[in-house]
């Protein structure tokens, strides 16, 4: 009985964790996908990449992981901007964006992918920080730093993320643009010029997120597509656009995906939390928290 | 008479043309609003009040012609403009149907109206008087504009307007789709709002009625046809011709 109580507490908490690192690789869809209406397919190509960057900065030059991801921020920033500027001629301004647009975020992802395994080959690859080892420990209950580390990094960065939503005139544009872009121009907004900024920030959380990931598990290139399925799952089930319901369906899905596999086995976590987000669909069609 | 520089806005449209691809809506249309005035544009539906409406604010490409607003003594010609580009010049417009952002809460639709930077100085003034004017809309901050009803959306929409500090204020069908009691009192409030605005106002309406109530001039348009064009409220209202094609009588 208590062995199974401890066991409990510790899936409870290491279910917590890992949904906070959920939430970090799922807010750069929350404002792609929520928010602009972009399937960004290759998202987790870009937090695939985002660990090779960290790993190169903590491998050759011994940079922390999440020290270097923030100094990448304006680089990834910048290649978001980029991509939406080809995005935005080439499909959206054609009024084609659906299909042919997640063709060209489907070849993204497979270029990115294939140029990773070019340059990295498909090895498992790790990083190194004093936060790896380690771990707190509250009676029964353990707290792995290479967990909890991540669990406040994602925190700070979807919190910085929130404010600026919802305080700065861009940020409440960002979550406006999809709803009437013309609305936006009568506000004397452009809105490629917000999709564009908006589009790259979301680039640019991939950097974050792809520097937890790899200190919570070794990174090859074709593990973005395990992350595909869960990403748009957390974002469709805590509402398109909502930062606080992507955190509370991260948080969900991490301890659900805990739980089963301490008490049942791993290969029924993903079944579990599918069929939960199957269920919240069809309780609340717009998401835990959101607005329709 | 320094306060006549503050509320310096005038719009001048000359021999307009203008439709949607091989469709010709606007025939050589001239028309004007001076500073400080509200000019009714009428006219029933299907009869280009709308494409004018478009065609000064860059959602529509006139084919010919010129749209030149004067704003604190600087002309600026409006064709060939963006629409971001003709609102940041201080020129205000409530589309037809409203157009709110329906997820956002009436305060930030309001402080999306303020989007501009030459409004973002006197935001707090501006909600204060918005919610001064529209009570009901301090009550309902919270709420989701898409979940108001029609009365209070044309009120957020017209407060939306005026968040962007406007000089020029141009109002499309404010009357649409709300109750009679509703389109009176919509009515007043605009004429409440110019006046503490020092705007100039152009408002495309049906409701003739009602909008010369508070227009100081007034255009009928037919087929796209400016037909008369009344000095006052009273000759617009004697007028045949407005019974003949406008009213139907």
């Amino acid at each position: 009985m208590d062995l199974s109580l401890d066991l409990l507490g510790n899936a409870l908490v290491s279910g917590l964790l890992l949904g906070g690192f959920y939430a970090a690789v799922t807010i750069g869809v929350s404002i792609s996908f929520g928010m602009l209406d972009i399937v960004n397919i290759a998202h987790p190509a870009f937090i695939i990449l985002g660990s090779y960057t960290a790993y190169i900065a903590n491998s050759v030059f011994g940079f922390d992981p999440i020290l270097a991801s923030i100094v990448l921020l304006p680089a990834f920033y910048l290649l978001g901007v980029a991509m939406y500027h080809v995005y935005d001629v080439s499909f959206e301004r054609r009024g084609d964006a659906s299909i042919r647009g997640l063709a060209f975020f489907f070849g993204i992802l497979f270029i990115t992918e294939v140029t990773l395994v070019l340059v990295f080959g498909v090895d498992y690859r790790l990083v190194d920080a004093p936060y790896v080892g380690p771990s707190l420990h509250f009676g029964v209950i353990d707290l792995p730093l290479r967990l909890l580390v991540p669990f406040l990094v994602s925190m700070a960065l979807i919190g910085s993320l929130q404010l600026f939503m919802s305080y700065t005139f861009i940020g409440r544009a960002i979550q406006a643009v999809a709803q009437d872009p013309m609305a936006l121009r009568l506000m004397a907004a452009n809105p490629s010029r917000i999709k564009r900024i908006a589009f790259g920030l979301s680039i640019a959380s991939a950097s974050i997120a792809g520097a937890i990931l790899i200190i919570i598990q070794p990174v090859e290139p074709s593990i973005a597509r395990d992350y595909i399925g869960r990403i748009f799952a957390i974002c469709v089930m805590g509402g398109l656009g909502s930062f606080s319901g992507t955190v509370v369906a991260a948080m969900i899905l991490g301890v659900m995906e805990s739980l089963t596999s301490t008490f049942y086995g791993p290969s029924w976590s993903p079944a579990v939390a599918f069929g939960f987000l199957l269920i919240t669909l069809a309780v609340r069609p717009s998401g835990l928290f959101g607005r329709s | 008479m320094s306060w006549r520089l503050i509320l310096a806005a005038s719009l001048s449209i000359t021999g307009l043309d203008a439709g949607y691809g091989a469709v010709r809506i606007l025939h050589d249309v001239t028309l004007s609003v001076a500073e400080g005035e509200t000019v009714a544009l009428l006219g029933t539906n299907g009869n280009g009040k709308s494409t004018l409406m478009k065609s000064v604010m860059g959602m529509v490409r006139p084919s010919a012609g010129s749209i030149v607003a004067t704003i604190d003594g600087v002309r600026h010609e409006l064709i060939g403009m963006s629409t971001e580009a003709i609102v940041d010049l201080g020129i205000g417009f409530v589309p037809e149907g409203r157009r709110l952002f329906p997820r956002l809460t009436v305060t930030e639709n309001l402080l999306m109206g303020a989007f501009r930077k030459k409004a973002r100085p006197d935001i707090q003034k501006n909600i204060a008087f918005c919610f001064e004017v529209f009570p009901r809309l301090a009550e309902r901050r919270k709420q989701l504009a898409g979940s108001m009803s029609g009365g209070e959306q044309q009120m957020l929409a017209l407060a939306r307007a005026l968040m962007s500090a406007p000089r020029l204020l141009l109002i499309d069908e404010p009357s649409v789709g709300l109750a009679p009691l509703l389109v009176a009192r919509t009515i007043d409030k605009i004429k409440e709002l110019k006046d503490s605005f020092q705007l100039a106002v152009l408002m495309a309406e049906q409701n003739f009625t009602q909008a010369i109530r508070i227009a100081d001039r007034g255009y009928v348009i037919v087929h796209g046809h400016i037909e008369f064009e009344g000095g006052s409220a009273a000759e617009l209202n004697d007028n045949d011709l407005i019974r003949q094609f406008y009213l139907g009588a």
